[in-house]
């Protein structure tokens, strides 16, 4: 379904991503790790055509995105959540379902708001209420219920437990796995043992730009073991 | 007296309400793409002509209303698109600088093409109408109820309509709505399009009452900066606001015993400048669609 080769992308003068290559295939729940700005954030803006400056390959469906800019993409069934920015702040949190929405028949509209409260019922206590003085926590949910309900062909989602709570961060693998359940492929950035045990089939480790190696979740008995592996370091 | 506070109320309406129709477009502007238009004067300007011309062909005011606001949107449009959109993500200074350039060009077209002098057409409704102790012109209370009336469904659009709302989305947060699939040219078309249009009607509506010359841009412009900086930049509903409260202050302002324009503008700038402080010191100025 997603095929990329030797991608590259530039930030300013600093060559940020340097030839990734992966594939993904239809209904598989793929984790990019690596510690913190090794490219992984970068990667995910070049698929959605948010980076400027990009060189390589990238086909989808079957044929190349290259070139194509955000709003094409995501109308060949891309979708996005950040890990920043990921909402309208002064738009109340039914307008920032909608948004996306708007692009399909009023019916379909009806749908996904129905299918973003079915997986954070909080959200529809809080329709009303503007996106921006939503808690952090509140806002990823908001931004991934979105992302989930739109129901793209491919979800891109940027760090979805960082800085949350336990008890969320089981809400948010489950409805990613829900998510996954209906067929849709999701390439993840997180480093939640949780997470990627019960999501994901594969992970690609990154490093300075470059994949590193793969592995499976299974590998790992331990966060300690993961983190030692692939994040180069290990957690207190 | 009471007559003339009447009177001068609503003087203040028909000029604030075709002032807040300039700028609600540029604070538009403002909104979505973060640039300051110097030409948005000059669209009034080209719709005040505009709507001349169609008079003189058709002698039917409504119908040169229309088309002359549609023309100016699409022509203003495009003219906006293809001098900003080369600019897009570079230095806000040269937006600016080729707005203002727009403007000068636009100005001298006037001149050269239709000549220096003022056009003037007789308002299309005559009769007075009698409100409280005094008889008002009926045309002036249509440029009353059109103005305001654009207004509101200018601001009913944004909050509920698919590209009301994707404007806002936009303004707010440009790489996330595109992210979304929210076609970001096409809204920075519209917004180009709507925002002449806005200009366009006011210079319209405005025609039976002050005429249309090269310039009126320039009388124009400068008050709809203050009132867009007042109503807080990229607030389409402040900007409204604001500009009739200006066309308020002056109305009003006349009727002081012996006072002299200059003070007047002088008083209205000092109000501006204290606003914005108390305002600065509350909450950010920048106020988003």
């Amino acid at each position: 379904m997603l095929d990329v080769k030797d991608l590259h992308a530039f930030y300013g003068a600093s060559h940020v991503v340097q030839g990734v290559s992966f594939s993904i295939s239809k209904g598989e729940a793929v984790a990019l790790v690596g510690r913190n700005g090794v490219g992984k954030t970068s990667t995910l803006k070049s698929l959605m055509g948010m980076e400027t400056r990009t060189r390589g390959r990238v086909d989808f469906d079957g044929s190349s995105l290259m070139g194509m800019a955000s709003h094409v993409r995501a109308s060949r069934g891309l979708g996005y959540v950040p890990e920043e920015r990921a909402v309208f702040p002064q738009m109340n949190v039914e307008e920032n379902i909608r948004i996306g929405a708007l692009l399909h028949s009023a019916s379909d509209g009806r749908g996904v708001l129905e299918r973003a409260y079915a997986l954070f019922p909080i959200l529809r206590d809080r329709r009303n209420q503007m996106a921006g003085t939503l808690s952090g926590g509140q806002q990823k949910m908001l931004a991934l219920a979105r992302g989930i309900a739109l129901q793209p062909k491919l979800l891109l989602v940027d760090e979805p437990t960082e800085g949350l709570m336990p008890a969320n961060v089981e809400l948010i693998t489950h409805a990613l796995l829900s998510a996954t359940e209906t067929g849709m492929t999701v390439l993840v950035v997180d480093s939640s043992f949780d997470l990627l045990k019960t999501l994901c089939a594969r992970m690609y480790a990154m490093d300075r730009g470059v994949l590193i190696g793969t592995y499976k979740p299974a590998d790992f008995s331990s966060p300690d073991e993961l983190a030692a592996t692939m994040l180069g370091e290990t957690r207190a | 007296m009471v007559s003339q506070v009447v009177l001068q109320l609503l003087n203040g309406l028909v000029v604030g309400s075709s002032l807040a129709l300039v700028a609600a477009g540029l604070a538009l502007l403002f909104g979505v793409l973060h640039i300051i238009n110097f030409a948005q004067g000059d669209f009034f300007m080209m719709g005040g002509y505009a709507v001349w011309f169609v008079l003189n062909l058709t002698h039917n005011f409504v119908l040169a209303m229309v088309i002359g606001t549609v023309a100016v949107a699409i022509v203003g449009g495009l003219l906006l698109t293809a001098v900003i959109w080369p600019l897009l993500g570079r230095s806000p200074v040269l937006v600016l600088l080729a707005t203002l350039g727009l403007s000068l060009i636009l100005q001298q077209m006037a001149t050269n093409i239709l000549g220096g002098d003022t056009k003037l057409v007789q308002p299309p409704l005559a009769q007075p109408v009698p409100i409280g102790p005094i008889l008002y012109p009926a045309y002036d209370l249509v440029v009353i109820g059109a103005g305001i009336g654009i207004l509101v469904l200018g601001y009913f659009g944004l909050q509920y309509t698919r590209y009301g709302i994707w404007l806002r989305a936009v303004a707010q947060n440009r790489p996330m709505a595109a992210a979304l699939g929210v076609p970001v040219p096409r809204v920075y078309i519209l917004a180009f399009m709507v925002s002449a249009g806005l200009a366009a009607m006011a210079g319209g509506l405005l025609l039976p009452l002050q005429s249309v010359y090269p310039t009126i841009g320039n009388d124009v412009i400068q008050n709809a900066f203050i009132i867009v900086v007042a109503g807080g930049l990229g607030n389409f509903r402040g900007a409204a606001i604001v500009a009739l409260l200006v066309g308020e202050f002056n109305a009003l302002g006349q009727l002081v015993p012996g006072i002299k324009p200059s003070v007047l503008t002088l008083t209205l700038f000092g109000l501006v400048i204290l606003l914005l402080m108390v305002r600065a010191s509350r909450q950010q100025i920048l106020v988003r669609l």
